[in-house]
């Protein structure tokens, strides 16, 4: 046996000295937030998704988007009806041929203490025109200060749908010379306290606020990606609010005496059928197979079984309380008819074949139905329910699910698909953005791969054309309505399953939340702690 | 020995240089254009065609290809890893800022593997066959075969939900560090554990051991001078490697406990399309891993100095 050299044991104890050479080299700073808040300590924790800021440059967005943690506030702002209200801007006006002229709020001050004024809407609007100048089209110089408290606003292109768009957190207005990035600085109900990248943004009540002051004294916002976490953490009692939990986790959270809050529809879910012709993706070109796929579908059972009742049975796609009841109900929708679709397809051509699916000319009636946006795990079962109820009218679907959004997209560039499975979510009080984007011929940023798919032309894209011309937004909801009938019933290019909504879960000493339909208008400044029942 | 260091240094060139190729190919060869991918991660819609003109040009993306990796490989080199599309600072430093986090986990994580498996597997030699050893057998299958993020969620719910006795996420003081700790540390105690048994059993039935105990020698005195310094080296392997492995993978583990490790950077990374990061995150990741393993190499030859080196090949003489 060779002769040991030093022990064994020696070593094992060197090993150990380094471990604990690293251990105070790393011990991490454990701030401790004093535990869960007492029930009359106004102090509200949020578990929200993960961190999406941006730090840098001219799209810095840190308490605007995607969280909208109430630092900021835009020249205007939408209620749950998405309605637009005055906020920073008292009052506006269209003027010939494409400006906007905002009369801005008086007496209200940055978190700095600095005025808030014309100026101040100039940056804001000419920092996001460097950045290509967002939805609105914000134009570089197109922004001009009249007096102190008006302001001009011509953007780069015809856009009488300026005003809906401002209410995005996007364009709220930051204080002169800053950026969220570095420090964010807004006339909202709350200022920033603290921020730590993908842990927490902590803000606390501007007492000098133009309006009713907040009730709360301070909200910590925790950066909770995992949806299982999250969840988790509103059990522990370590969070009071937890913003959009999945529906699968809906019942068994209700049971435990957990408060939840379901605001308006504000998201659709829905199929958009491949019309082109392209690539062999040849079938859904016939009109009548469209309306049978309608027709095929039993929503009721999919709303309560594959929705968890959680949803309900709007089919307007933009949501039906953004158009106003009469013009929502200009689309009719689908309802559930396996004879009339079995009729519809019988008359197309398509008989049934001996193996359950129906066959023309020798060619089964195949489909490909492409899950993955805005990922294929959003839509849950709902592929598979929808295999399942076409699979009984004789229509075989085979589901390709795509590994996210990027894959999504690039398969629909290339037109390789029958059946589209979308969501979507309409975050500003535009009722045109979403039909515009994806349906109308031309495109609101031209062609994004969705037009050479799905854009039926003809009178949709005359109607569509006339609502981005109106300055009038009552009349833009009656022009959405009726291109929505288009598409929906005449075109049956979409067809829609679901109104979604969004699902917040919060302790019953929460007191005053008030949900909405676009989760980037919730504002805290209602909320107060009060005594729970627990 | 020292050329045989050099010689393992050496094989660290075509390996790192493999790492960086594929790291940056994720970002060339994944779907989709990557201005436009994190131009909707992070601002939620589609880009108009001046926004992603904008993007593109901002983080050299117009240029070619091949121009564009060998101008990051030689920032790489340099330690310059390029600056993170979402927050403008460099990626290097970002991993830093992030490292300690990751560092004092996989300590942590190692810990809770030694201390239980160890003194279990020890056990489990000494009294082969008897319940105890089945028992253990059985946990160690179970423990290697449940996920760290299952683990780790079974833990909240038990320690944060139902005894509320740990918090379920967050840096709280060590009270913080148990359960992440425990999910990462448990999975591999169960392989050290059936490591460790199974080499004592190999030296336990070995001459030595025979002439040791027919000398008369206490059985506590056989088993720490004769069975555990000869058996121990290949269960200090595995610690090493899984060590490495923790520093470079608790990804997931750091999600579900919002750790601000660099697992947890590459996760949201990943997320926003921050491609930069996500490069820098497999390079950085993939060159500790490569030196741990050659940490580890070197260190079994030290811990057991029976190992002499000719050529590649370690033999026990």
């Amino acid at each position: 046996m060779t002769a040991f050299k030093g022990s064994w044991s020696g070593r094992v104890v060197a090993l150990g000295l380094l471990g604990a050479f690293i251990l105070p080299a790393c011990a991490v700073g454990g701030e401790s937030d004093g535990g869960s808040p007492d029930a009359v300590e106004q102090k509200l924790v949020v578990g929200a998704d993960e961190d999406g800021y941006t730090t840098e440059g001219a799209e810095a967005d840190v308490g605007q988007y995607p969280l909208n943690a109430n630092i900021f506030e835009s020249l205007v702002r939408m209620d749950e009806s998405y309605e637009i209200e005055p906020a920073l801007a008292t009052s506006w006006e269209f003027v010939a041929p494409n400006t906007w002229r905002f009369k801005l709020r008086e007496g209200v001050t940055f978190h700095d203490g600095t005025p808030f004024d014309a100026e101040a809407v100039k940056y804001t609007f000419d920092r996001v025109a460097k950045t290509g100048g967002g939805t609105p089209g914000f134009a570089k110089n197109g922004t001009k200060v009249i007096d102190d408290y008006t302001v001009e606003v011509t953007p780069q292109f015809d856009n009488r749908r300026l005003l809906e768009q401002l209410v995005h957190p996007s364009y709220s207005i930051i204080a002169p010379g800053s950026s969220p990035g570095k420090k964010p600085i807004g006339t909202g109900p709350f200022s920033l306290v603290e921020y730590e990248r993908q842990q927490q943004i902590v803000v606390e009540r501007y007492d000098d606020y133009w309006g009713e002051p907040a009730q709360l004294d301070e909200i910590t916002f925790r950066f909770l990606p995992d949806p299982n976490a999250r969840r988790l953490a509103l059990e522990a009692g370590e969070v009071d609010l937890v913003l959009d939990v999945a529906r699968e986790a809906i019942p068994d959270l209700e049971s435990k005496g957990f408060v939840i809050a379901e605001s308006q529809p504000g998201a659709y879910s829905a199929m958009y059928l491949n019309i082109s012709g392209q690539k062999g993706y040849t079938i859904l070109q016939d009109s009548d197979v469209r309306h049978a796929i309608g027709n095929a579908i039993d929503r009721d059972t999919l709303i309560d079984g594959i929705f968890e009742g959680l949803a309900t049975d709007e089919q307007t796609m933009v949501p039906s309380r953004l158009l106003g009841d009469a013009n929502a109900s200009k689309v009719e929708g689908y309802s559930f008819d396996s004879a009339a679709a079995a009729q519809l397809l019988e008359d197309a051509g398509w008989t049934m074949g001996s193996d359950g699916v129906r066959e023309k000319d020798g060619e089964p009636l195949r489909l490909q139905l492409i899950n993955g946006f805005p990922s294929a795990s959003d839509h849950g079962a709902v592929p598979e329910f929808i295999q399942g109820q076409l699979g009984d009218v004789g229509i075989e679907v085979e589901i390709v699910k795509t590994p996210d959004t990027a894959s999504y997209e690039e398969r629909l560039a290339a037109g390789e698909g029958d059946i589209w499975m979308e969501q979507g979510s309409q975050n500003d009080a535009n009722p045109l953005f979403l039909p515009a984007l994806l349906f109308w011929s031309v495109g609101l940023f031209g062609d994004i791969g969705y037009q050479q798919l799905f854009a039926p032309g003809g009178e949709f894209d005359v109607l569509i054309e006339d609502a981005l011309a109106t300055p009038n937004p009552a009349e833009v909801k009656e022009l959405v309505g009726e291109a929505m009938h288009v598409l929906i019933d005449q075109e049956a290019v979409v067809i829609p399953l679901a109104g979604l909504y969004r699902i917040n879960v919060l302790t019953d000493e929460v007191q005053g939340f008030n949900t909405q339909p676009s989760g980037l208008q919730i504002r805290y400044d209602t909320v107060s702690m009060g005594n729970g029942a627990s | 020995m020292a050329s045989y260091i050099a010689r393992r240094v050496a094989y660290l060139i075509p390996i790192w240089l493999g790492i960086t190729l594929l790291a940056f190919l994720i970002s060339t060869l994944a779907p989709g254009d990557p201005a436009q991918i994190y131009f909707q991660r992070t601002r939620g819609r589609q880009p108009t065609q001046q926004e992603l003109q904008i993007v593109r040009e901002r983080f050299n993306l117009d240029e070619p290809v091949v121009e564009q990796y060998l101008s990051w490989l030689s920032g790489a080199v340099r330690g310059d890893l390029g600056v993170s599309f979402t927050t403008g600072k460099p990626v290097l430093d970002e991993l830093l800022l992030r490292f300690p986090a990751t560092l004092t986990l996989a300590f942590w994580a190692t810990v809770v593997t030694v201390v239980v498996a160890i003194p279990i597997g020890i056990l489990a030699a000494i009294r082969r066959n008897s319940v105890l050893d089945q028992v253990t057998r059985a946990m160690s299958m179970l423990g290697a075969s449940i996920p760290s993020f299952w683990l780790a969620l079974l833990l909240i719910i038990l320690f944060s939900v139902k005894l509320q006795w740990l918090p379920a996420s967050g840096q709280q003081g060590w009270e913080s560090l148990i359960l992440p700790a425990l999910a990462l540390g448990l999975g591999d105690a169960a392989v050290v554990a059936r490591l460790t048994r199974s080499s004592l059993l190999e030296i336990i039935n070995e001459d030595y051991v025979k002439t040791a105990r027919a000398k008369g020698l206490s059985e506590g005195r056989i088993m720490i001078r004769h069975i555990l310094r000869n058996g121990m080296g290949a269960v200090v392997t595995q610690i090493g490697l899984a060590f490495g492995f923790l520093l470079a993978y608790s990804a997931i583990v750091e999600v579900i406990f919002v750790w601000p490790g660099i697992g947890r950077l590459a996760v949201d990374a990943i997320g926003q399309r921050d491609y930069t990061m996500i490069q820098g995150f497999v390079v950085f990741a993939g060159s500790i891993f490569v030196l741990i393993n050659l940490a580890v190499d070197l260190s079994y030859m030290w811990l057991d100095p029976r190992v002499t080196l000719s050529g590649d090949k370690a033999v026990a003489g």
